[in-house]
């Protein structure tokens, strides 16, 4: 019997863990919300991606990115590198929480934000910056 | 015995402590060997407000002291982990004045923020001080300029060489009073400054700009547009004549000034565009002051706007106006009793507004759709906007198509974001449905149209969210519908939709009687729940036929999904257009 429970709280837990959430949301799910933010982005992302390479920016373990070294941004960006940063985290904060509302769990988006994080960092360019336990790391 | 001469002294300090700041490990060399002596000096230093010694070396090729109290110092080199700079320094000192001429060439320059720092300057650094005895004020003028390289000072940049700074001012006891700047920037003009600094916690306490009819261009590129960044504003391409006036008293902003002559504004996102805007937006902290902004044309997220004169109160933080007129197309908006107040950061505000007729063709090719007959007009009792949403109580109406569509309950969430969502409920009254799938290239049918639209909500302008009805309305009327139209409302309905008669029959004649057309979808997401004018045991009945010839069209499909369904209906008026129907 002890056994029997036993096997049934696993059952539980791996049904209500984090793991199983990351198993069921659909990542790539599609709504008009979903797909302009993602145009949004990709408009934003040839602006943001001169500041990746020369490690100005970098990405953060929440899944946002972070003004890492302004004096490495040329001067003429230099006054408006603090708000192409906050445009691109307002983009991203609104994209994780359309995708848990797409998935029918509004509650998902922070699952869906540490996803992202490390996405992100495994899509990254070599040479990029990203946060790992609070120090910056080049990849 | 031998003579010895001297070819160098050196000099090590361990650590100097002055008010501006901490030296140590310092190492001062004179080098006599060549035909003139070369200096150089090696040190940590701590500047007063900084945290960190900082390694620097400095270096003189040709150091000149001919006179007492001259020194001259040719070939210089200034090396720390910041900064780069090759110079001269000219320096003449008496007991109570003092006069310093530094020409620099190419130097690079950052602070450890990188919130101040030059690239490739080359110019020079004039100053010149006299200490009054009396009063124990220095008095000093200055000027500073450079022809090439750039220069970023949070948050200005000033990407252009060629500027010129002459500055007078008093220096008393950490306090630096700049009495008058004048500032010759370049793509902007001739502006002038005034400003007290404190030295010792370096905040500009004062200040006073202002320039007079300058290029809009440069001032916006160099002044306006880096502290408009977050705003609606941050991002136009510019042009025209400015005046620009602000002032700050002990840190907070007082007054504030921009006349704009011939100007032109356009968002570089579209969102919109003014032309020729003559304006004069005066604004106070202690006293209400009249705007007045006028423009030839221009668009808003689209509509074109016409010719427009506008005027309004600004007091401290609110704008009132009792009647603002906004032509727009052929008809205008008339706005009442407007009033907004600047809250936390971003703008609230209400007003009534009256629509003076637009004709619906017009307003239809503005907006890029086929072409509509009719107008749109209404009154709407209060438009609101706060914390990023706009409502609307009251209903809009358009009419169209010999009926009415009229808008209930308009809610938009964020209209200039990234996401804007729309909330409303439609009615259409007696459409006439001629006029309707003439419009649309649909194949003729003839009668009267009812439609609802219930719950309608559109993510970034599609919807994703509603339940629609369109039925025929109730009351005698023509009722005919054409072989095409029916054919295309078999298409519409995709596979499972079947005109319940032979083709062949369907071929021989040109139009049917019919005594109800609807169709309803519920939409959720992309997935539309489909229905009829009536339920059948396998479907639901979208035409239903009466007299003769008659036809019904029934539907058997009842999910579809949304993009599939505007798919056909595009493939269906795309390819209508481009035949004769009937």
């Amino acid at each position: 019997m002890k056994k029997l429970i036993t096997t049934f709280s696993l059952i539980l837990i791996t049904l209500f863990s984090s793991s199983w959430v990351n198993a069921a949301a659909d990542l790539d799910v599609n709504t008009p919300a979903i797909s302009a933010i993602k145009n949004s982005m990709q408009a934003r992302h040839a602006q943001l991606n001169p500041h990746y390479n020369s490690g100005a920016v970098g990405l953060t373990a929440d899944g946002l990115i972070a003004v890492r070294d302004a004096t490495a941004v040329p001067l003429k960006d230099r006054g408006g590198i603090n708000s192409l940063v906050a445009a691109e985290n307002s983009d991203r904060n609104a994209l994780y929480k359309e995708i848990a509302a797409g998935n029918g769990h509004p509650e998902w988006a922070g699952e869906i934000r540490s996803t992202f994080a490390n996405r992100w960092v495994d899509k990254a360019q070599s040479g990029w910056y990203y946060q790992s336990a609070g120090t910056w790391v080049k990849k | 015995m031998p003579a010895h001469a001297i070819s160098s002294i050196q000099i090590t300090v361990e650590a100097v402590d002055a008010p501006i700041g901490q030296l140590k490990n310092a190492q001062f060399q004179v080098d006599l060997k060549g035909a003139q002596a070369a200096l150089i000096l090696n040190a940590d230093l701590k500047p007063t407000n900084e945290k960190e010694f900082d390694h620097f070396d400095l270096k003189c090729g040709q150091f000149l002291t001919e006179k007492i109290g001259q020194a001259q110092c040719l070939n210089g080199r200034f090396l720390s982990k910041q900064i780069n700079a090759p110079f001269s320094v000219d320096f003449v000192s008496y007991p109570s004045d003092f006069s310093l001429s530094i020409a620099f060439n190419g130097a690079n320059f950052s602070d450890a923020s990188g919130l101040h720092a030059g690239e490739n300057l080359t110019g020079q650094i004039k100053m010149a001080a006299k200490k009054s005895n009396l009063s124990q004020t220095w008095l000093w003028n200055g000027l500073i300029s450079w022809n090439a390289g750039e220069l970023f000072w949070q948050p200005f940049y000033f990407g252009k060489a060629g500027n010129t700074f002459e500055i007078n001012g008093t220096f008393k006891q950490d306090v630096l009073n700049i009495q008058n700047a004048s500032l010759l920037v370049n793509e902007v003009g001739e502006m002038s400054a005034t400003a007290t600094i404190n030295t010792k916690t370096k905040v500009v306490e004062d200040v006073r700009v202002s320039a007079k009819d300058v290029d809009f261009t440069g001032l916006y590129a160099v002044f306006l547009k880096p502290m408009a960044q977050k705003t609606a504003f941050g991002n136009m391409d510019v042009s025209g004549k400015a005046d620009w006036q602000f002032e700050i008293k002990n840190l907070a902003p007082t007054s504030f000034e921009l006349n704009l002559r011939d100007a032109n504004i356009e968002d570089k996102n579209g969102k919109f565009a003014f032309s020729h805007i003559n304006a004069h937006i005066p604004w106070d902290y202690d006293e209400p002051k009249n705007l007045q902004l006028a423009y030839k044309s221009g668009h808003l997220l689209r509509l074109p706007l016409r010719e427009t004169k506008l005027s309004a109160e600004i007091n401290r933080f609110s704008l009132t106006a009792p009647q603002l007129n906004l032509p727009v197309l052929d008809g205008a908006l008339n706005l009442y009793d407007v009033s907004a107040v600047r809250l936390a950061d971003s703008w609230a505000w209400h007003l009534r507004m009256d629509l003076i007729p637009i004709t619906l063709s017009e307003f239809s090719k503005a907006l890029g759709w086929p072409v509509m007959k009719g107008q749109i007009s209404g009154q709407v009792p209060l438009v609101t906007y706060a914390y990023k949403q706009l409502s609307m109580d009251g209903a809009m109406t358009f009419n169209a198509f010999n009926g009415t569509i009229s808008m209930n309950n308009l809610k938009i969430d964020d209209p200039l974001g990234v996401v804007p969502r729309l909330h409303a409920d439609l009615q259409m009254r007696n459409l006439d449905m001629g006029d309707l799938t003439r419009t649309f290239s649909f194949g003729a049918i003839e009668g009267k149209l009812d439609g609802d639209v219930k719950d309608m909500l559109l993510e970034n302008w599609k919807p994703v969210h509603l339940d629609a009805s369109i039925q025929t309305s109730e009351g005698k009327q023509l009722k005919k519908i054409s072989q095409r139209a029916v054919e295309n409302i078999t298409a519409l309905g995709g596979e499972g939709t079947a005109a319940a008669l032979q083709r062949t029959f369907l071929r021989f004649f040109k139009e049917f009687n019919y005594d109800k057309i609807g169709l309803s979808c519920k939409l959720r997401q992309d997935v539309c729940e489909m229905g009829g004018v009536e339920s059948t045991p396998t479907g639901y009945v979208i035409v239903k036929g009466k007299g003769i010839p008659s036809v019904n069209v029934n539907g058997y499909t009842q999910k579809v999904s949304l993009q599939d369904l505007l798919g056909r209906i595009k493939r269906i008026t795309d390819s209508n257009s481009k035949m004769i129907v009937d």
